[in-house]
């Protein structure tokens, strides 16, 4: 059964169309994790999905009924941007959402899965702004939905914390939640979501696993190196292109990019090949750094955002210093 | 029941994030003390035809309730409503079972409590200092709530208008101003020129300083009290409808 499906649904505001023929479909006790820049979309989705906004065209199921119909018990959200009362304790928020429930879980057992049993007399206002994020993140759970809907979750969290939710989400999957959740944490959703869906102009652009939108749209793995100069005399602005002409680089794709250089298809195992071409050609180098492809680059590529090289993020710091 | 508990839990909270605001309890119970203060024992109308009144202390004990029956809710929940959307707080609600007719119903007995106290002080007062013997019943306890839920649902409708917490106060304002002056309470309809008196029956705070001037002179609330009442049913519908989802 699918919990969540959407079907070319199209929302517009004024001349502006936030959704674009959106088309999508989670399975019960999947992840789905939704990913896209600012103005994607993704939050006028949720809303679609929620049934906190009417599409203009299309259909939307939640639990195999229309958002506003479903049973308001068996869905959670945490907005985004969500400002709840101040001046309320973090007990006394969660109570109060408890309080709409007529089944509603023991606000101190959520408190204790978001971490925050030490700060439950605290008020909200006086809460860190991670705590007050996981706070929020109780106020979604306080029903144990069936399905969760977490509009950016963790922004404002900090790492350790982020951890902690990740841990709480998983578990939460394993016991069969449906959760839908966007984030612009690549890594986030790389490592909580069964499949990931790109929003970009209000287009679903991919939808996939992590590993197959990588495979698809992520491009080849590469090494970056920042040139320091030329040990034979030559001017160091040539450094770069000196090492790009190296014959041991003759059967890879490589671009210079000012004091640096980009090669492309380098697996793991022919690194080296790139050091001898800078041996070769007698060219310094601050840093080399080997990178594969990852769910950023498949973003930045298929958004138009930036360049999936000079963005990406690096797996594994290879060297640093001079080569003599 | 399940209305009944949701309805607490709203009220519970809303209650509670309201009397830790220390500065808004006190002026809420300040203002209408140093209203009385004011015009009932320095500006009132004195010997030798001193003052601004014309009518004996007891006309415009209706008139200072008036003032927090409607300002109170007026500016709370309009303020409220646009706090709740700035927050995406209406969003989160949509989806729990607490209707928006639930909400408003909260928001508005916190608003009558808070009213209703502050009617007490405001009875103890122009009692204590103005010479006025109004007559307490429940007629005048009717209209306090009637009226207070009225322009909560007024005040929902204003932060439905209103773009900002600022924009809420500012419009709750200059709705609420006018009103208090031209709603029979603190100047006589004769003192009006005789084309405007008409216009007086429009304003719905008319009808509660009619009732509450019956009331507190101990002769019932009659007509007005049961057109407040409608009056509030149907302001407090249309608040509850104007309440946002999202957009």
């Amino acid at each position: 059964m699918d919990a969540i499906v959407a079907r070319e649904v199209v929302k517009r505001y004024g001349s502006t169309v936030a959704l674009d023929g959106v088309s999508l479909s989670v399975g019960a006790g999947e992840v789905f994790g939704l990913i896209g820049p600012n103005g994607a979309g993704k939050t006028t989705l949720v809303r679609a999905l929620t049934g906190t906004t009417d599409p203009d065209e299309g259909e939307v199921a939640l639990l195999e009924e229309s958002p506003r119909s479903v049973g308001r018990d068996r869905i959670g959200l945490l907005p985004q941007a969500f400002l709840p009362a101040d001046r309320l304790t973090a007990r006394e928020l969660v109570a109060y959402y408890a309080g709409l429930y007529d089944d509603a879980r023991d606000p101190d057992a959520v408190l204790a899965d978001v971490g925050l049993t030490d700060a439950a007399d605290t008020r909200y206002e006086d809460l860190s702004g991670g705590q007050q994020r996981r706070a929020c993140v109780g106020t979604a759970l306080v029903n144990d939905p069936e399905v969760l809907f977490l509009d950016e979750p963790t922004t404002g969290i900090d790492p350790a914390g982020r951890r902690a939710l990740w841990g709480l989400l998983e578990d939460l999957a394993a016991c069969g939640t449906t959760i839908l959740l966007t984030t612009h944490y690549m890594e986030e959703a790389e490592r909580l979501a069964d499949r990931v869906g790109l929003l970009a102009g209000g287009e679903l652009l991919a939808v996939g696993t992590p590993a197959e939108l990588i495979d698809e749209y992520g491009g080849e793995s590469r090494v970056e190196i920042e040139t320091a100069g030329q040990s034979t005399g030559a001017d160091a602005a040539d450094a770069p292109q000196l090492a790009a002409d190296a014959a041991p680089l003759d059967e890879y794709t490589v671009e210079v990019r000012g004091q640096g250089l980009v090669v492309r298809g380098v697996g793991p195992r022919e690194i080296g090949d790139v050091v001898d071409a800078l041996a070769t050609a007698s060219v310094e180098y601050e840093s080399l750094t080997w990178a594969e492809p990852d769910l950023e680059d498949v973003y930045l590529n298929l958004s138009g955002e930036g360049d999936a090289t000079s963005d990406s993020r690096p797996r594994e710091a290879i060297a640093g210093g001079d080569h003599q | 029941m399940s209305r009944y508990a949701r309805v607490r839990a709203a009220s519970g909270a809303a209650w509670r994030a309201f009397v830790r605001r220390r500065v808004a309890v006190f002026f809420t119970f300040f203002f209408p003390a140093i209203l009385v203060v004011i015009f009932g024992a320095l500006v009132r109308t004195g010997a030798g035809g001193t003052g601004l009144f014309v009518r004996e202390a007891d006309y415009y004990v209706a008139g200072y309730l008036a003032v927090v029956v409607l300002q109170t809710p007026l500016s709370r929940v309009s303020s409220e409503v646009a706090r709740h959307r700035e927050g995406n707080r209406f969003e989160k609600l949509a989806t729990t079972p607490l209707t928006r007719a639930e909400w408003l119903l909260a928001q508005t007995l916190v608003n009558v409590v808070l009213v209703g106290v502050a009617a007490v002080i405001i009875l103890a007062l122009v009692t204590a200092s103005t010479g006025a013997s109004p007559a307490l019943s429940p007629a005048l306890a009717l209209a306090v709530a009637a009226g207070t839920a009225l322009f909560c649902g007024f005040g929902a409708l204003l932060g439905r208008l209103a773009d900002s917490q600022d924009g809420a106060i500012t419009a709750a304002n200059a709705v609420g101003l006018p009103l208090l002056f031209l709603s029979e309470t603190f100047v006589p309809p004769v003192m009006l020129p005789a084309w405007f008196r008409p216009l007086l029956s429009l304003s719905p705070l008319t009808y509660f300083s009619r009732a509450a001037r019956t009331a507190t002179a101990g002769e019932g609330a009659g007509i007005a009290l049961a057109v407040l009442v409608a009056l509030s049913v149907g302001f407090f519908l249309a608040g509850a409808l104007a309440i946002p989802r999202t957009d």
